[in-house]
């Protein structure tokens, strides 16, 4: 079963936030979370995403769709980054996912990817 | 590079008993492994060249022995052969027959030590021959995610100590069962799963059959792996049907039935009748029994539905299950009507197993839609194609919607 796991916020913020010592251990934190994932056999993929003022959203004005500048959603509760992970079951996604919210105290999303049996 | 098919074929059929024969000489599972890969693609490359040797099993093990040795004259492996040396004499004891290797490399692959989608995996790749690249095309995964989720259940096999030998008498039941799941679930595996627009992925259903039919010539007297197979073939002879040309599922009764696979129908209603009543009854048998009976319906009005009900009341008593209880409700609505099948998948409601279940919604749409209640069943399969976590159902659900 593959799931979504996706962090959300600004970067900008975090950078100012928490100070250096927090970004470094955080770089780390990450990497050692990934090469987790990688010795597992369960990292499917992972993309850390510009941040989200840099975004453009393109919308359907006067009939024509027009890009304006900015994230689609609020600018913190844009979407930062991913991992799609390939799991057992979704209890292991969960898992995946509760390690990072204790180390970054935000709010993660876990969303599974359609790729379920139909089952009739 | 694609090998022609009957070497192809004979590769797939011999490689564990060439496992089998490396491990039960040198020990050490994973090295062994390898070697064994890497003596399939040489014989790939090879015998399309120059013909198939006259002895393939011995020409593959004395290949796959050279690289076995190969890779332990090089100094980071000496470590691993001297470890090797210890179990060496446990690994040497009795000669087991080429059939009882086979079955232990299916036993050990299945260890229910491993996760679920490592067994999958080594089961595909030690026992089926197949290589990582198309095991991680299979399930849609990059090709080092698979060779990691390999690397690391070998890792895990080798520092649990697990022993490449037949599982005690009072464990094989539940060790049989396991490996059965696994078979199911590769099946499963290639007959639904879709990323994206593909339905069905046969080469996952082929070989699930091809190892099942394997796994009963190893073990003819098993009535429950007989069951297994015959529901395989049962569910797989429908595949032409299952989707139309636009790839859009197409349920049951609306299927076109000439396209079933009748050959495959045939051989496994035979199997089934060569096995029901012989061995104790179980879900497999059970669950072929009733892909028979929809099988055996030239048309979907003619599906004998009171015999469906009551093989599903047979099933509900040996393996009991809200599942199960739902497939019931579906079978009672066809005898009894919409309204009753409804009452059976509202008892449903508050079983907690159910909760994330899109099916019961699925199902719940389909009663209320054949009782007349049309808002209702609107609303039912919008939640149902909400709840589904399979992109051709939930078109297929969202449309019954639209429709209403």
């Amino acid at each position: 079963m593959k799931y979504m796991i996706m962090t959300f916020g600004s970067a900008e913020a975090g950078l100012a936030a928490m100070g250096k010592e927090w970004m470094l251990e955080m770089i780390q934190f990450m990497r050692n979370l990934d090469e987790d994932l990688t010795k597992s056999g369960e990292l499917v993929s992972n993309e850390g995403l510009a941040d989200g003022s840099q975004a453009k959203t393109v919308r359907i004005k006067n009939g024509i769709p027009v890009p304006t500048d900015g994230p689609f959603a609020e600018a913190k509760e844009s979407l930062v980054g991913y991992w799609i992970v390939d799991v057992e079951s979704e209890a292991r996604a969960i898992e995946i996912a509760s390690k990072i919210v204790a180390f970054v105290k935000q709010p993660i999303e876990v969303r599974q990817v359609m790729d379920a049996p139909p089952e009739f | 590079m694609r090998t022609e098919p009957a070497i192809e074929d004979l590769l797939r059929e011999v490689a564990p008993q060439v496992l089998g024969t490396l491990v039960r000489r040198h020990s050490q599972f994973d090295a062994c492994e390898d070697a064994v890969q890497e003596a399939l693609l040489a014989a790939a490359r090879q015998w399309a060249a120059d013909g198939v040797p006259e002895n393939p099993r011995s020409w593959l093990v004395t290949v796959a022995s050279r690289r076995l040795i190969d890779a332990w004259r090089s100094e980071a492996a000496r470590q691993h052969r001297e470890e090797a040396a210890a179990v060496l004499d446990l690994a040497g004891q009795g000669a087991a027959s080429e059939q009882d290797d086979t079955l232990t490399l299916l036993f050990l692959c299945c260890h229910p030590s491993l996760s679920v989608p490592s067994q999958l995996a080594l089961t595909l790749r030690a026992v089926g021959g197949l290589t990582t690249a198309e095991i991680a095309r299979a399930f849609m995964v990059p090709e080092a995610t698979m060779a990691q989720r390999i690397s690391r259940a070998k890792e895990r096999i080798k520092a649990a100590g697990m022993q490449f030998e037949l599982p005690p008498e009072a464990e094989r039941p539940e060790r049989l069962r396991v490996v059965m799941q696994v078979l199911y679930l590769v099946f499963n595996e290639g007959y639904t799963t879709s990323s994206g627009p593909t339905l069905q992925r046969a080469d996952l259903t082929t070989e699930a059959i091809r190892l099942t039919r394997m796994l009963l010539q190893l073990i003819p007297e098993e009535g429950e792996v007989a069951g297994l197979l015959a529901l395989m073939l049962l569910t797989d002879a429908r595949r032409a049907a299952r989707t139309n040309e636009d790839g859009w599922l197409v349920p049951l009764d609306d299927q076109r039935r000439d396209l079933w696979n009748s050959a495959q129908i045939s051989e496994g209603v035979e199997l089934l009748t060569r096995t029901l009543g012989k061995a104790p009854v179980g879900p497999y048998q059970l669950q072929a029994a009733i892909a028979a009976v929809h099988d055996e319906a030239s048309t979907a009005e003619e599906t004998d539905w009171p015999q469906i009900l009551a093989l599903y009341e047979v099933l509900e008593q040996v393996s009991p299950g809200p599942v199960v209880t739902l497939n019931r409700a579906v079978a009672v609505a066809r005898v009894h009507g919409p309204r009753a099948g409804l009452a059976l998948v509202g008892t449903l409601d508050r079983d907690e197993r159910m909760k994330h279940n899109h099916r019961l919604e699925a199902v719940r749409a389909h009663l209320l839609e054949r009782a007349g209640d049309i808002d209702a069943a609107r609303k039912s399969y919008d939640l149902a194609a909400r709840m589904t976590a399979s992109l051709p159902e939930r078109r297929y659900l969202a449309l019954r919607a639209a429709r209403l």
